[in-house]
């Protein structure tokens, strides 16, 4: 047992998950994951965090690929002249077996040879007719698969069409339910009582600043909800303080989203708070304030 | 882990196309470059670094896939696990064949860094969710050694080297990032 677990500790399956080791080493991981459980549903899990950071870094190929790709892939691994050539040697058999009746069955080779020399000459006719009636028979049966194969091809096509829509679909309800759930937070924190409202007035430098900022003293959650902020320059971002006992404490970085008034955003937690301001930072914010303060509101006892 | 939409192929629909692809079944390549595609090009890209290259290294990918099927045993694992593997081991190799490997190895390290900043999507595609937030799950020190393990291509100890870290860290940092994905997928 704590053989196992050491074996599992010991970096080795990470290893193999990443193809790192030999191919004897491999069989030997291998090996010890089929007669231990606890180590197959381990580099099952492994597998299965790799496979999903896989996917979750996928790109979807640029135009015209699939056609290049398919198309070279079907060309290099299709084997149609074999499957002709089976079917030409069915027609062969068919014609051996139907002309053999036809033979004096006899062991001795002397008995093969006769029928040849003084066959009557019906007998090339028959084989003939068999052949093209063999013939005809297998263009009628290539049509048939062509046209089955076409249908099929197309079925199994509209069925990935739909596939791909519904894994469509589940991903984009994944994200309407997140943005509702994002919503439902807002209105309850909009609602609540204990949140008190602190509304932000703009400076001389950014007279037509607006916002307002949610504080929950008992939570110490914070909320920005912003009305209107002057667009920034590039590489520029608003920042927003608490000012407790005068001194600014860093609230969090204003997103693009926030400062556009699209949706109210949840701010670093702030234990207390007499004021609120926010000032224009380099993008990713400053240890301290730069001057001017652009909106500022306190919060009202 | 089959309801997450990350995951594409439900389990059903993976042994429906194993049994095709079994059966030397030539339209399932079809199925499977629907469903494989743009996971198995982000890898691939992600290594390779060039459209066309990456190109090159799906089509060969496919094309091994199919004539090496045989040795794929479900039993070992699932079928992306497999695919997956063929397409990180074929483009490993491309970059490792290229000449000035040695030479580039450092500067390769920026690239990747850099590239990977830029890969960041620029319009909102509901599919990259999942990334956003492995992104903020995995500290920036797991992910820069889950990246350099797995879209690099490097070993254990050449990251300990190229990091200059002890290749123990370099062990434990692996093993907590697989933990956390992991995680997240349960």
């Amino acid at each position: 047992m704590e053989n196992i677990q050491q074996f599992i500790e010991s970096g080795i399956l990470e290893q193999y998950v990443l193809g790192e080791l030999t191919p004897a080493e491999q069989a030997d991981v291998e090996a010890k994951a089929a007669s231990h459980p606890e180590i197959r549903e381990e580099l099952q899990q492994m597998q299965a965090a790799l496979g999903f950071y896989a996917e979750a870094h996928a790109i979807t190929p640029p135009a015209g690929m699939r056609e290049r790709v398919l198309g070279n892939v079907m060309a290099q691994i299709a084997a149609p002249t074999s499957a002709l050539r089976a079917d030409v040697d069915a027609v062969a058999q068919v014609n051996t077996y139907s002309t053999s009746p036809a033979q004096p069955t006899s062991a001795t080779p002397e008995a093969v040879v006769r029928p040849l020399s003084s066959a009557p000459v019906a007998e090339p006719a028959t084989r003939s007719i068999w052949a093209m009636a063999a013939s005809v028979a297998l263009i009628l049966s290539l049509g048939a698969n062509g046209l089955l194969y076409s249908r099929w091809k197309e079925a199994s096509s509209d069925l990935v069409a739909l596939q791909n829509e519904q894994s469509r679909f589940a991903a984009t309800t994944q994200v309407v339910e997140k943005k509702l759930g994002e919503l439902r937070e807002e209105n309850q924190v909009l609602r609540s009582d204990e949140f008190r409202a602190v509304a932000l007035a703009g400076t001389k430098d950014a007279p037509t600043a607006r916002a307002r900022v949610l504080f929950n003293a008992a939570t110490h959650k914070v909320y920005v909800d912003v009305k209107s902020l002057p667009a920034l320059p590039a590489g520029k971002q608003y920042q927003l303080w608490a000012l407790d006992n005068g001194k600014p404490v860093d609230a969090g970085m204003l997103a693009a989203t926030t400062a556009a008034g699209e949706d109210i955003q949840l701010m670093k937690d702030i234990a207390s708070a007499q004021a609120f301001a926010v000032t224009v930072e380099p993008t990713g914010g400053s240890a301290s304030p730069t001057m001017p303060i652009q909106a500022m509101g306190a919060v009202s006892i | 882990m089959s309801d997450n939409p990350l995951i594409s192929l439900p389990p059903a629909a993976e042994a429906e196309l194993v049994r095709r692809l079994q059966a030397r079944d030539e339209s399932a390549m079809t199925l499977f470059y629907e469903r494989y595609s743009a996971a198995l090009y982000g890898v691939i890209f992600r290594i390779v670094k060039a459209e066309d290259e990456a190109e090159d290294v799906l089509q060969e990918a496919l094309v091994k896939i199919w004539h090496a099927f045989a040795s794929y045993d479900p039993a070992k694992g699932r079928l992306f696990t497999w695919v997956l593997n063929i397409c990180r081991n074929l483009s490993i190799d491309k970059i490792r064949s290229r000449q000035h490997r040695v030479g580039s190895r450092t500067q390769g390290l920026d690239d990747s860094l850099t590239a990977q900043r830029q890969a960041a999507p620029a319009t909102f595609r509901p599919e990259h969710i999942g990334l956003q937030e492995i992104t903020q799950k995995l500290i920036p020190e797991q992910r820069q050694i889950i990246d350099l393990l797995y879209f690099e291509g490097f070993t254990q100890s050449e990251v300990a080297e190229e990091l200059n870290i002890p290749l123990g860290t370099v062990k434990t940092r692996a093993r907590t990032a697989i933990k956390v994905l992991s995680k997240l997928i349960r």
